[in-house]
């Protein structure tokens, strides 16, 4: 297997009127072409900034962009804007939480779905319709031609989700970056959105990263899961791996607090306490500390670094799950 | 044609909802069937779940018991008022002992105001108290809904995350004391982590001010952990309504299963046995004749498309609304 | 006011300065050691910048340009400050009031919005104008107050139906916020809600706007004066401007002189509103 896209050492930082806010701090991954990977972690852990640092996405004269992305054997982040522009669509394409701000509320579908097929891959006018109601057939929409005439505000959360899946998936890009594309959706239709990526995914041999604050999304989904709490990922590994052995206190508590459908009726929840250190002030240990019923002194003052189990299973913690060292539980 | 089957002695509920029909004009001549014909109770204490999917009609039932949206027709009695036929003012003060909170959070605060004038507005509103004893009020709902009066009293809604912005709104809709909250989708917008943390506080408080709730949500996985009954709508109508220990352990209504078996489990070894239910709603301006669900049920017959099935017993305390329910 | 002026970028501040030196004109203007704006001095018509006396210079029958330009500002400033004043609580009572209470109402307020402003300023001032301002015997001049009355009329209904609008479109994307839902479903009453939330919510974006009306407003009353049916024997600089249009290759700085003052006047409210609008849709991107 080869890499399709490799993090080495991203940190992004932006400037802020209350100091330096390191967002993404350090993060190394590696994306075999062909799988599927999972990028979970609460709000506010850095996801959508690594997902966009990534895909060179992020502007603004208050961010610094550290380290290296490359990109089927290109290194993106040495490249400038316009090259990677050109990436875009063929090479990696995106699909956004929010389906109606990410398309144009005056345009109609049929534009705003022909338009790269004719501005990045040439087709003539008949050419993209043909191609479009293709499209449309392919994520499963009743009646595409019909489609193309309708304005985004016509449609339900989950025909834009469909839509928007349609427009990334047109120049047929080798890598779809998917940013919770059910988190704004009814749990019925993220289950048809899901069960479509995955589909779309095998059928035309894509790589996918799906980003998402849900480990239910990520487990019947994607073959591996990166873990991520305050701009760091803290634990990687093959999904059945990691739901099997979870080595992180933090990934167990995230895995905990979800309602789960086969819990006790009326039963009270387990939740994590507290929230996210503050990103312009991080504390000198463990990010988690404050909040991790398996804290001890040291993870208090020395930062852990990512260690490496067997089965490519990686976690950042001085006192992973699973181990014989003993402890107190405070 | 009455489908009241599961309705029970009117002096022994809170609320009794009859045959509320809430309809909406739009543009053509045309009526959006948002809800349709729906009859529930809801007993002192208990909690009841509202769950199904996105335009079924979950918000404006919310809306209609508390006449926010005037219904067309039927009946809405809470302790023995009509509050269907009461005058504005009545209806007025009427509404302070139901309360309502909304699915978001940021744009449920008004964002010019600081917390603290957040909370105390209903206070303001109906007059209660002096400034000093407002203020101790809000501190003490502050407490109570888990966040820290000395830093959040001054600072604006804006600033805070969609879970904090949750618990403030539930402080203010606790600030009058209401006997019911209707909370309408309370944490979709969250983060699971949240969630659950949003989910106990409202178990927590129903507690401590001895509340009756009625929760919408369309997350069958969401309810289980703070509802007593549940009831499913489809389209407008009551597809199914029962205890939640009975709709878990045997959904009854095709829909229901559906729904149950949405939900994401946590576990990659996991097999979903996936009722098959594909598609979306149709359109409320025309619903299907007969069972509504019928243009996505794996068990339709003739018989769905010309009749519509009645609300009936299968079980104790569980009743369904359909021609074949599920073993 | 302090962090308000931090935000501003440099062109808005050197407007807000020009603005601050007008407005100090406006105050002081009858006290100030000028000449007489309305006596002429035999002995310089018609000289240029930097003449001894007449740091502006004078017009071609020896009025003194500074004090005429001083005294314009009074009238022009004075008029626009009312006009949009007084639109402004007009349109902003109407735009909202019709978006709150929607249904017919809403509808004809918003058709009578539309219909005024597809009509050209200047051919709406000019028309009200034409059928309030002419007596029905011609040989009986109108008044001057009346006349100016009128002419503040005119420019009120121009800046309606602007304000009105914008008004009417912030009331309606924040009439359906779930908080004012809250606030009715708390037995809030109409009156209250509408001026503890929406007007508040309403008023940044009228704000920003409202400088852009004044500029409007200053050139609108500018053309109408060109035109003569301003304010005639009055001096705002629409009317200096006019009166003195034939006399340009005598005594160029008797026109120029008005016309840069005016323009950068006009120039330094748009830059303004311009800025306070952009500060105003980032704030509202983060709420
Ligand atoms: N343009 C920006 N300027 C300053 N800080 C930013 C900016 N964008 C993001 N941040 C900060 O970076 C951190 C990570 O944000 P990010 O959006 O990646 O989180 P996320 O994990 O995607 O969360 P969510 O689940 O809410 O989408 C947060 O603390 C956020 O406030
Ligand atoms: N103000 C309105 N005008 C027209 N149709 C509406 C209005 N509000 C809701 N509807 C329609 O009524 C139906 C039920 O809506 P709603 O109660 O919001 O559903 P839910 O809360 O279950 O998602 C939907 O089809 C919706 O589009
Ligand atoms: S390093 Fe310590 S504080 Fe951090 S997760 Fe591990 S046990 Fe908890
Ligand atoms: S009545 Fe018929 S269509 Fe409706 S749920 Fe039952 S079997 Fe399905
Ligand atoms: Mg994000
Ligand atoms: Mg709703």
């Amino acid at each position: 297997m080869s890499s399709i896209l490799k993090l080495e050492n991203l940190k992004v930082r932006f400037s802020t009127h209350r100091g330096q806010l390191e967002a993404v701090r350090g993060v190394d991954l590696d994306i075999q072409v062909g799988t599927s990977i999972g990028i979970v972690g609460e709000s506010g852990s850095g996801k959508t900034v690594m997902s966009r640092a990534a895909m060179g996405l992020l502007t603004g004269s208050n961010v610094t962009r550290e380290g290296r992305v490359t990109f089927d054997g290109k290194v993106l982040s040495e490249m400038s804007r316009e090259d990677v522009r050109n990436e875009f669509g063929t090479g990696m394409a995106m699909i956004f939480q929010d389906p109606m701000t990410a398309l144009n509320p005056v345009r109609r579908i049929g534009s705003q779905l022909q338009e790269s097929l004719r501005v990045r891959l040439g087709m003539s006018r008949k050419e993209a319709r043909a191609r479009s109601i293709e499209l449309l057939t392919l994520v499963r929409i009743p009646e595409p031609k019909h489609m193309l005439r309708k304005f985004p505000s016509q449609l339900s959360g989950g025909m834009r989700q469909r839509i928007m899946i349609a427009i990334a998936i047109s120049c047929n890009p080798k890598l779809l970056f998917a940013d919770e594309p059910t988190t704004a959706l009814d749990v019925t239709v993220q289950a048809q959105i899901l069960e479509l990526l995955t589909d779309l995914r095998k059928r035309l041999n894509m790589t996918m990263v799906l980003v998402t604050h849900d480990l239910g999304v990520v487990a019947g989904n994607t073959d591996y899961v990166a873990v991520m709490y305050a701009g760091e990922i803290v634990e990687q590994a093959p999904t059945t791996e990691l739901f099997a052995n979870m080595k992180m206190p933090y990934t167990e508590a995230l895995f905990k607090s979800i309602p789960n459908i086969q819990m006790k009726a009326g039963s009270r929840l387990p939740v994590i306490e507290g929230r996210l250190p503050d990103p312009t002030d991080r504390p000198p240990g463990c990010g988690f500390a404050a909040r991790c019923s398996y804290a001890q002194d040291k993870c208090f003052t020395e930062h852990p670094e990512l260690e490496v189990a067997k089965d490519g299973h990686l976690y950042r913690c001085w006192f992973p799950l699973g181990d014989s060292v003993p402890r107190k539980v405070s | 044609m009455t489908n009241h089957a599961h309705l029970r002695k009117d002096s022994d509920v809170l609320l009794r909802v009859e045959d509320l029909v809430v309809e909406f004009k739009v543009p053509g001549n045309k009526v959006v069937n948002a809800v349709s014909s729906v009859s529930f109770d809801v007993k002192e204490g208990e909690t009841l779940a509202v769950v199904g999917e996105s335009g079924c009609g979950k918000t404006t039932l919310g809306k209609a018991l508390l006449q926010i949206q005037k219904p067309k027709s039927g009946n809405v009695r809470f302790e023995g008022n009509e509050l269907t036929s009461l005058s504005k003012n009545d209806l007025r003060s009427a509404r302070t002992s139901i309360q309502m909170i909304f699915q978001d959070p940021i744009s449920s605060l008004d964002p010019r105001m600081t917390v603290r004038q957040i909370v105390e507005e209903p206070l303001w509103i109906w007059s209660k108290g002096d400034e000093n004893e407002r203020l101790e009020k809000v501190k003490t709902l502050l407490n109570n809904v888990g966040l820290d009066p000395e830093l959040v009293l001054d600072r604006k809604s804006y600033e805070f995350s969609g879970g904090q912005c949750q618990r403030i709104s539930i402080a203010r809709s606790l600030a009058l004391e209401p006997k019911m909250l209707i909370c309408d989708e309370p944490v979709s917008a969250l983060d699971v982590s949240i969630q659950a943390q949003i989910l106990n506080l409202l178990n927590d408080m129903k507690d401590r001010y001895g509340l009756t709730l009625i929760f919408i949500s369309h997350d069958l996985s969401v309810v289980k952990a703070i509802s007593t009954r549940i009831m499913v709508m489809y389209l407008g109508k009551v597809c199914e309504i029962g205890t939640t220990e009975s709709i878990y352990a045997k959904p009854a209504h095709h829909y229901t299963a559906a729904l149950i078996s949405s939900v994401p489990v946590p576990d990659p070894t996991h097999k979903v046995e996936r009722t098959p239910i594909t598609g979306e709603p149709p359109s409320p301006v025309d619903p299907p004749s007969g069972c509504r669900f019928r243009t996505r049920c794996p068990a339709a017959t003739e018989l769905c498309a010309t009749e519509e099935p009645m609300l009936r017993e299968v079980s104790d305390g569980q009743f369904v609304a359909c021609h074949y329910p599920r073993a | 006011m302090r962090k308000l002026w931090s935000t501003f970028n440099l062109p808005t501040k050197i407007s807000t300065v020009w603005v601050m030196i007008v407005l100090f004109f406006v105050v002081t203007g009858s006290f100030l050691p000028l000449p007489n704006p309305t006596e002429y001095d035999p002995d310089a018509s018609g000289v240029g910048l930097f003449s001894p006396g007449h740091i502006l210079g004078t017009d071609i029958n020896g009025y003194d340009l500074l004090s005429n330009v001083v005294n314009g500002a009074r009238i022009s400033i004075l008029i626009a400050l009312i006009s949009v004043g007084v639109g402004g609580l007009i349109g902003s009572a109407i735009g909202i009031g019709s978006a709150y209470i929607r249904g017919k109402l809403d509808i004809v307020v918003n058709l009578l919005f539309n219909i005024l402003l597809s009509i050209p300023n200047l051919v709406l001032g000019l028309a009200l104008v034409a059928i309030l301002a002419t007596s029905a015997d011609p040989s009986i001049p109108i008044d001057p107050n009346r006349r100016v009355f009128i002419i503040i009329f005119s420019l009120t209904t121009i800046i309606i139906p602007i304000l009105g609008r914008i008004a009417r479109g912030a009331t309606l994307s924040w009439v359906n916020r779930e908080f004012i839902v809250a606030a009715r479903s708390m037995g809030m009453k109409d009156r209250h809600i509408i001026f503890k939330h929406i007007v508040p919510n309403v008023l940044p974006a009228i704000y920003a706007v409202i400088f852009l009306a004044i500029g409007v407003v200053i050139v609108a009353e500018g053309a109408l004066s060109l035109l003569g049916v301003g304010i005639i024997d009055g001096v705002s600089w629409g009317a200096m401007i006019g009166r003195v249009a034939g006399d340009f290759t005598y005594a160029p700085q008797s026109m120029y002189v008005p016309v840069v003052v005016l323009a950068l006047t006009v120039i330094a409210f748009n830059q303004i509103g311009d800025h306070l609008r952009s500060q105003l849709d980032s704030r509202e991107g983060k709420i």
